[in-house]
Parts: C-alpha cells; structure tokens; sequence
C-alpha cells in the first residue's frame, strides 16, 4: 500500500484529520478520483481531484463525476468525496442524502473533527454537547454548545445504503479493512472518521492519537458497521468501556463541563453502548 | 510622524495579536494607530505577517507598510534569516527572537539590531512558545515606547485572569531582558531567500516546525511500526534493516511518534538553533 | 477594534432580536464576537448559527417577516450561495440588515464582486471607508429599512482583511443615545389572530393586472430611498457628530478642484492620502467617495459633471463582459448632458490586489491630463 498523500501538508501538528487523509488514500489506492469541499487540511494526494469544490455541493459533485464514468463504461475507479463533518452533516446534507437515495457509486468519507476547522473552530452539527467552539463560548450564562452530536451514521443507515461505517484514526487496520471491504461493493458507501484535532480540541498535539482511543475506548465513538442499513457488527468490542472523564479530562474545550453534566454524558454513553452490543450480538441494527 | 512596523511570526505564535497589542497599547499612549494582519486559513504553522502603523494624527490610508521603520521577529529561525530585514528603512531597528546577543547576529543592513530570548520567556511564563507577548516587553525597551503600563492594559483588555498575569509576566521579564540595541554588526546585506514556513497545500519543508523533535534510541526500538503509522505527515520511513527513520523536511515536531512508542525508544528533544 | 467587531457591537446596540449567520473568512469573527455576546447574556435575541448560508438568508427573512429586527452576515462564496433567498426577501420589502465582508470570488482577498453580483435583487448597498463608517452605517441601516417610506434590505459592503481583520480606534455611542435614535422596528403582524384574509397580509408581489408590477413597485422603492438615505444621514450627524457626505456621496477637497477620482469603501482612504498629496503639489484634483452604489445617486454625479472636467472612477470590480460597475453608472447618469466631462475607467484592487497611495497619485495624474484634454487610455487596470 502506497501513500499517496502529499506531504508535508499544511495542517499543524498533530493534525487527526491529515492522519485521516493518509490512511484512508493509502486504502483506496492509486485508481481514485477525489473530491473535496472547503476544510482543513486540504490534503492533497496524488490521485485527480473530480471538482471545484463547492462547499454545499458535495453529493452532487460526486454523483457527476460517477455518471459521466458510468456513461463512458468506467466502474472500477473509486469515486471519493474527501469532506469535513460540516460539508457532510451540514451544508452539504441534502445533497449527500439525495446522493444516498439514489444509490450512487460513490463513497463519502468525513474526517469528523467535530467543528468547521478551517474557518477557526466554529460549531458544527458534529461538535458534541457542552463542547466550547468559537460559536458555542462559554459565556456568563450559556456555557458551550446546548444541543448534541448529529448521528449521521445511522442517519445514513435509514437510507439503506450497501455501507455505513465509523472509523478512527486511533485504529488504523480498522479503518484500512473497512475501506477493503467497501471497495469490493457497487452503490453508496459512507465512512465517518473521528480526527481529533489538537487545536480545537483544546489538547498537546502528541496526545491526537490517545484521544482517538479514548474515544473509542469509552464508547464515546464506538467503531462499527452496517452493511444494507440492516447487518450490524461491532469491530471493537472492549469487554468493559472506559469511563467517559477518561475521554472529557484532557481536553479543554470540556473544562467548564460539571460533574453532573458528565454523570449525565456517561448515562447516555452506556445507554446507547449497550443497544449496538445488542445489535451486534443479533447481527441486526436495533433502532 | 508616521511609524511603520512590521511583525513577522507563523501562526500559533500570535503574530497578529501582537500586532492588535502594539496598536491598541499606542492607542493608550495618546497616539492614533492601525494593526493590519496578512494571513490565510487560520493554521498552526502558516505564515503570518502583520503590520501595525502609528501616527499623531487618525490613520488613512490603507496600504500595507512597505518600508517599515522597526521589524519585529516571534520566529528564533526566522531570526537568522536576512530576508527580515528587506526593505527596512535606513536606520531602522530590527528585533529579533534569539538566543544570542546582537553581536552575533548576522543579518546585515544599514540597520540596528536587538535581541531578546522570547522563547525561552514564554516556556518559562506561558509554558508554550507563543512568543508574542514575550517580545512586545523588548519591543517596549528598545523602541521606547509604548510604555509598559499601556501595554499591560491592553494585555488585559485582550485576556484576562491567569492567562493576562502569566502574559503581563512575559512582557515585563522581555523589558528586563532585551539586550542593547547596538548597529548591526554586519553592514551588507547578505542574500535574501524567500522563506517558505508554511502556506495551503503541499509545503517543501516544514523544518522551521519543530520547537522539539523526535531522536530514536535505535537499541531501544522493537520495530514495531507504531510511529511509521501514526505519523501524520509520512515523515517516518521504514528501512530494509526494519528500522523508522525521520525524513526532516517532512517532521513538523508534534510528538505523535514519541507518545506512541510503547518502549519510550523516542524522546523529544528541544531543537537547538544555528546562527548562521 | 476591528471592523468585524464594529459590525458586531452595532448589531448589539440596535438590539437585533433575530441573528443567523454560517462562518466564512473573512466575515467569521463577526459571528463568534455575536456568538460571545449571546454567550455572556449581552445579546438577548436569538442567535442561530445555521447549516449554511441559504439558510441564513431565509432564516432572518421569515423572522423579519414575523415582526423581528434581524442581522445576517457573509462573505464571498456565502453571499453568492444565498443569492436566491435575497430576492425574495427584498420583493417582500423586508427590513432586513445585512453585512457582506468582501472576499473576491477567486480569492480570499477582496473585491466587490461577492455584492455587486446581487445588484438585481434590489437591496439597498453601502460601502463603507473604515470602521467608524462600519459601526455608524450598521445604525443607520436599521433605520433606513425600517423607515416606512423605504421598507427595504440593506446591505453594508465593507474590505475583508483590509477592515475586518485590521484594528484600529472605533468611537462606540452610548446605548442609551442609540435606544433614543432607533425606536423598536413597527411591523404588521402576521399573527392568525390579526389575519385579514381579504388582503393576504401583506402583498407587494404582483398586484392588479399588470404581471410587471412587482418590478415597478420594487424599483419605485429604490429610487424613492434616495432621500431619504440623504435626510437618516443628516440626522444621524446632528445626534452622534459624524456623517457621511450627503449620505450617498461625500466630496472631498472638490474646492477648485478641475478633476476628481471617484473610489468606494475602503480605497477611498488611501485616495484621500493621494489627494493630499497632489493637492500639496499643486494639482487641482479631488475625491468623491461613492457610499450608496445602490439605488444610485444619478443627480449628484450630474452635479459633479458640471463642475468637473474628468471624472475616473476606481472599480473594485469588473462586470464580466461589460466593465466597472460604477463606470457604467457615472457614464449612463452624465448621458443627457450637454456639455459632458471625460470619464475614465480604472480597474483596482480586484482578487485584493493592493492598491498603494502612489498607485492612486498615477490616476489622479492621469485624470487631470485628460480635463487638460489631452489623449489618454479610457480604460486601465491599475
Ligand atoms: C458556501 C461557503 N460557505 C462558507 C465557506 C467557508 N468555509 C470554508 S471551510 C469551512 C468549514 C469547514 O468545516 P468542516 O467541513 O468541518 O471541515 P474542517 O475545516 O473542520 O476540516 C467553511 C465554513 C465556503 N467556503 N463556502
Ligand atoms: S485546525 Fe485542526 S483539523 Fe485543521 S489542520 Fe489544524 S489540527 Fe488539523
Ligand atoms: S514528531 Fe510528528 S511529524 Fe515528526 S516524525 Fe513524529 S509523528 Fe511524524
Ligand atoms: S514506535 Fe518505538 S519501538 Fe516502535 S518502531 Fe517506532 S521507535 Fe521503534
Ligand atoms: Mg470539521
């Protein structure tokens, strides 16, 4: 497997989503078209780029690249959309979910860095509950973000989509293998990708990949897949998670947050922990 | 009189917001100003310059400063480099982040030249080298003005709590300890390259990164590819004898490697700067 | 303070109750220093940080609808995404009060392009110098849009990176001066119980017979804001001690002067330190600073025609296949002249290009020497 991002990039150190970039291409391989919409970092690789990178317009892009090689014979090139979790659970929502439905040839990997980078750590619809962004300050009154973590996976399970999977870039043959295995199927593949970034996430650049773990480790991002929105598989399955503070102490966009918020965050955590084990032991997606 | 500045740092070290200190600080000393910053997508690393002008009377125009009377270096690798001082005025003032006194630097001009060790300062007051707060105290001694209280203020303005104490210390030991300012040891400017520290997209060399960087202890490595794969940036190679190896173009200096090593074989080491 | 704070703390003063916007460089900042007001209770509207600039857009045109005072605010490709929405909420006479930080199409640097391309939605557009002009424009805004004979968007169009990013010292009134200046917005309501089924609330659409009436009615509008932009600036003067020229147009050192140079936003600033400059030199040669690009101030310019003897228009912009914006304008408003002066086209500052006091100097001598009649290019990039 080759690397086939171009680097050094301009993302700063320790940047997750760069980390992302280089183990999602190395699994794609050489015969790939890419696209990407404004974010950070603009990893650039060396495979074609599809497109002029009109930030709402990702699905759509993806979905004219992939019809003009289907009109001409071409199938057995990736058709990749490199995106930040603003370009697929925000601006460019509609047009992915369109892309979805109509089952296009296409994969919409996101690294989820879980604010819109780029323009200096504005809020997302990604960006986790009380989390502190330059949009969601902690302030006198309202102390970070009031509203929880889109789940676009399962969002993009309902639209029973061949491929739906999450991925970090603490667990790299986890995020290879998932790719591996999409390759081999025909219609719309997502991959989420949680990229912590040092920046935003307010921690030391070195510690991006303990982070990434962590966050697997206390359910927090749990690591699974599900093929057709129905088979269900867990790929990580600790026998006990991590309590979440292991995940929230280090970073400081979660200073401000209380002891009672986190009892609450840990409530939900192994709530929801404990309905994918269910899944997964049935092998069906339980909603 | 119009005084022009310019502020050369990468972003992290916060170029821009020293400009806004300088201003608003000059603003408190009863003078009309403007902090003009030159940057792209906010990240770590990029290049940053910023200006800042200082009149008597309220600022107009809106050109960037071409022939700055004083430049002011965050940068310590920046530091060495003659490019700094391209267009500088006759006479003008060059303050640079070093580790060494104005004797030794080598950026040459008909230009004075003063140094203070920034870096250190912000390790030692901040924890972190954002050396902007830790050079504006140097900039206060050498250039004599803005006065120390103004800046102060406009540090508290800008931050407030710990954070404002831990960067009021860091301006007050740069006042302590900024060298003389003497006239720049050499009188020819020497060859000016055009300096790539950061920008969008592939970048030849990210070097002038690294506050630290990784030195493997080859008799403590396994081998077992943790840093090969972890690294962001493809900066760690494998060799034939099943062995990482740094490629320093590519090494930004963040530690993912050396927190990943399962046997501590890397340690992080703060890199030395050459003067020449 | 910078001109993204500026635009914020006059969003605050005017007690803005409805607020969305989706962060773009290099209007950004606006929304995290709004972001921080909400955050420490300093702004009690409501701020909605939405999923993208159409839905700004329509977000703060339902709210005004609804009765409330609103902001919105983007650059460059934003601006450009939410093209669609604006029309509707000008055809609806919407009070809505826009900031648009220029960011050039093809770069991060500014031009005038990113407004200037929503010319024919029919908002209202100011430009602004510096960021004084930024926080005074914001105030004024609200009360031109509001103002019963105009109930119409307004845009305010200032430099990125040039005024947004740069700081420097911003008089900010009391809020009590601005509570005083600017009453709360009178809206008709939309509530069912005050519905009037036989009118449809209200309706500015079409109307009679006539499918173009729309248009006429919206334009009529525009127009007839002319005076009154003129008479909120006049009294914005008398209150805080600062206006700006007439409100559409500003001379400046036009005394004896045979030529002028006609700039927008901020490249009038450096212009007046070009001025100085010639004037010291001894050429007769002024500045007229064009505010109001839209609707246009065609009876000032006819004014300026008759005492000048060349006009050159500096265009932050280019209309792709036709030229300057502002060119056009002047030339068209000079047409049934009898004697006309000479009209130059300058092209500057696009993609954020700098333009520099010298640079303006050039033009300035290159304007007199065709008062002086003497053969010169018409068109030029600078
Ligand atoms: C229509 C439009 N609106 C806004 C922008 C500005 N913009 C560029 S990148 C970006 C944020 C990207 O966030 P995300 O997708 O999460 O990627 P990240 O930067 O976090 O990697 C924004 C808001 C734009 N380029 N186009
Ligand atoms: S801001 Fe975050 S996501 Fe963007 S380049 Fe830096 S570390 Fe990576
Ligand atoms: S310090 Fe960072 S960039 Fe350098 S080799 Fe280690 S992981 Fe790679
Ligand atoms: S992580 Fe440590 S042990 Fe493993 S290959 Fe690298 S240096 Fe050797
Ligand atoms: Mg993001």
């Amino acid at each position: 497997m080759d690397e086939l991002t171009i680097t050094p990039g301009s993302a700063c150190q320790g940047c997750g989503a760069a980390l992302a970039a280089r183990l999602a291409f190395k699994a794609l391989g050489p015969n790939t078209i890419r696209h990407g919409v404004p974010c950070c970092p603009d990893s650039a690789t060396m495979t074609p780029r599809g497109g002029g990178g009109v930030f709402e317009g990702g699905g759509a892009a993806l979905t004219g690249t992939w019809r003009a090689l289907k009109a001409k014979g071409i199938t057995d090139v990736q058709v990749v959309g490199f995106f930040g979790d603003g370009g697929t659970y925000d601006i460019g929502l509609q047009g992915i979910s369109a892309a979805a439905e109509r089952n296009e040839n296409i994969w919409v990997i996101t690294k989820d860095n879980e604010a819109y980078m780029n323009t200096g750590n504005q809020r997302s619809s990604s960006t986790p509950l009380y989390a502190m962004t330059s949009t969601t300050p902690v302030g006198s009154v309202i102390k970070g973000k009031q509203t929880g973590k889109k789940n676009i996976p399962m969002i993009f399970a309902a639209h029973h989509v061949p491929f739906v999977a999450t991925a970090s870039v603490g667990y790299p043959e986890d995020l290879i293998a998932k790719i591996e295995y999409g390759k081999t199927l025909t219609g719309f593949k997502m991959l989420i990708i949680q990229s912590p970034c040092p920046v935003g996430w307010r921690y030391d650049p070195a510690k991006t990949i303990e982070v990434a773990r962590s966050a697997v480790q206390t359910g927090i991002w749990p690591l699974y897949e599900i093929t057709d929105g129905e088979k269900f598989k867990l790929t990580y399955k600790p026998r006990e998670l991590k309590p979440v503070t292991e995940y929230y102490k280090p970073q400081a966009r979660f200073r401000h947050v209380t002891d009672e918020q986190l009892a609450g965050i840990q409530e939900d955590t192994t709530k929801n922990w404990e309905k994918l084990l269910k899944s997964d032991e049935l092998g069906q997606l339980l909603i | 009189m119009v005084v022009g500045i310019r502020i050369h740092g990468r972003g992290g070290q916060g170029a821009v917001t020293a400009s806004r200190l300088l201003a608003t600080a000059a603003y408190y000393d009863g003078k009309f100003s403007q902090a003009i910053p030159m940057y792209g997508t906010e990240r770590r690393g990029a290049p940053v310059t910023a200006y800042v002008r200082v009149d008597d009377v309220r600022v107009r125009e809106r050109e960037l400063v071409h022939t700055p009377e004083i430049v002011m270096v965050l940068d310590p690798l920046l530091s060495t480099r003659q490019t700094m001082a391209d267009d500088m005025a006759e006479g003008g003032l060059l303050l640079l982040n070093a580790a060494y006194p104005p004797e030794e630097v080598k950026t040459g001009g008909n230009i004075r030249v003063a140094t203070v060790n920034a870096t250190n300062i912000a390790l030692e007051t901040l924890r972190r080298p954002i050396t902007n707060t830790a050079i504006l105290g140097a900039f206060a001694k050498a250039v004599g003005w803005p006065k120390l209280e103004s800046i102060e203020k406009a540090i508290r303005k800008q931050f407030s709590g710990r954070i404002a104490d831990m960067n009021v210390e860091a301006i007050k030991r740069s006042y302590d300890e900024c060298s003389e300012v003497i006239p720049a040891p050499v009188k020819i400017a020497g060859e000016s390259e055009a300096i790539a520290v950061g920008g969008y997209g592939v970048l030849k060399d990210v070097s002038s990164w690294r506050v630290f960087q990784p030195v493997i202890d080859m008799d403590k490595c396994t081998g077992c590819k943790n840093c090969w794969i972890y690294c962001p940036e493809t900066a760690i190679k494998w060799t034939d004898e099943n062995k990482p190896e740094i490629e320093w173009r590519k090494c930004k200096g963040c530690g993912i490697c050396v927190n990943e090593c399962p046997v501590g074989a890397i340690e992080f080491k703060r890199v030395e700067i050459k003067n020449e | 303070m910078t001109g993204n704070k500026a635009a914020a703390t006059a969003v605050k003063l005017a007690r803005v109750e409805v607020l969305s916007a989706f962060p773009v460089t290099p209007q950004t900042t606006i929304t995290q220093y709004l972001s921080e007001f909400a955050a420490n209770g300093e702004i009690k509207g409501e701020f909605v940080n939405a999923e993208g600039e159409l839905s700004t857009q329509v977000i703060v045109q339902a709210a005004s609808r609804a009765g409330a005072r609103t902001f919105v605010c983007t650059s460059g490709p934003g601006q450009l995404y939410m093209h669609h929405p604006m029309h509707s909420t000008s055809s609806s006479r919407l009070p809505v009060v826009m900031a648009t930080v220029h960011r050039g199409n093809k770069s991060m640097q500014p031009d005038h392009t990113d407004l200037m391309s929503q010319t024919w939605t029919g908002w209202i557009q100011l430009y602004c110098e510096n960021n004084q002009e930024i926080l005074d424009t914001h105030l004024m805004a609200y009360k031109i849009a509001e103002d019963k004979r105009v109930r119409l968007p307004v845009a305010i169009g200032y430099d990125g990176y040039v005024l947004s990013y740069t700081a420097e010292p911003v008089e900010v009134p009391s809020q009590k001066s601005v509570d005083d200046w600017l009453p709360p917005y009178e809206y008709q309501s939309i509530l069912p119980k005050d519905y009037d089924p036989a009118t449809g609330g209200r309706g500015f659409g079409g109307g009679g017979r006539d499918p173009q009436q729309g248009w006429i009615t919206h334009h009529e509008a525009l127009l007839n804001a002319l005076p009154v932009i003129k008479e909120i600036n006049e009294d914005f003067g008398k209150v805080f001690g600062r206006k700006y020229g007439n409100g559409l147009t500003e001379t400046y050192k036009t005394e004896g002067a045979e030529a002028v140079m006609v700039a927008m936003g901020s490249l009038a600033g450096t212009a007046r330190a070009a001025i100085d400059n010639l004037q010291a030199d001894g050429k007769p040669i002024g500045l007229i600073k064009l505010k109001c690009y839209q609707p246009f101030a065609v009876e000032d310019f006819k004014e300026y025609g008759k005492k000048f003897k060349a006009i050159g228009m500096i265009d932050r912009n280019v209309c792709l296949g036709h030229g300057g914006a502002g060119y056009r304008l002047i030339r068209n408003s000079l047409y049934d002249m009898d004697e006309r002066p000479k009209v130059l086209q300058f092209h500057a500052g696009l993609a954020g290009k700098e333009v520099r006091v010298g640079d303006f100097e050039r033009v300035g001598e290159k304007i007199l020497k065709a008062a002086k009649g003497d053969k010169v290019s018409q068109v030029e990039w600078v």
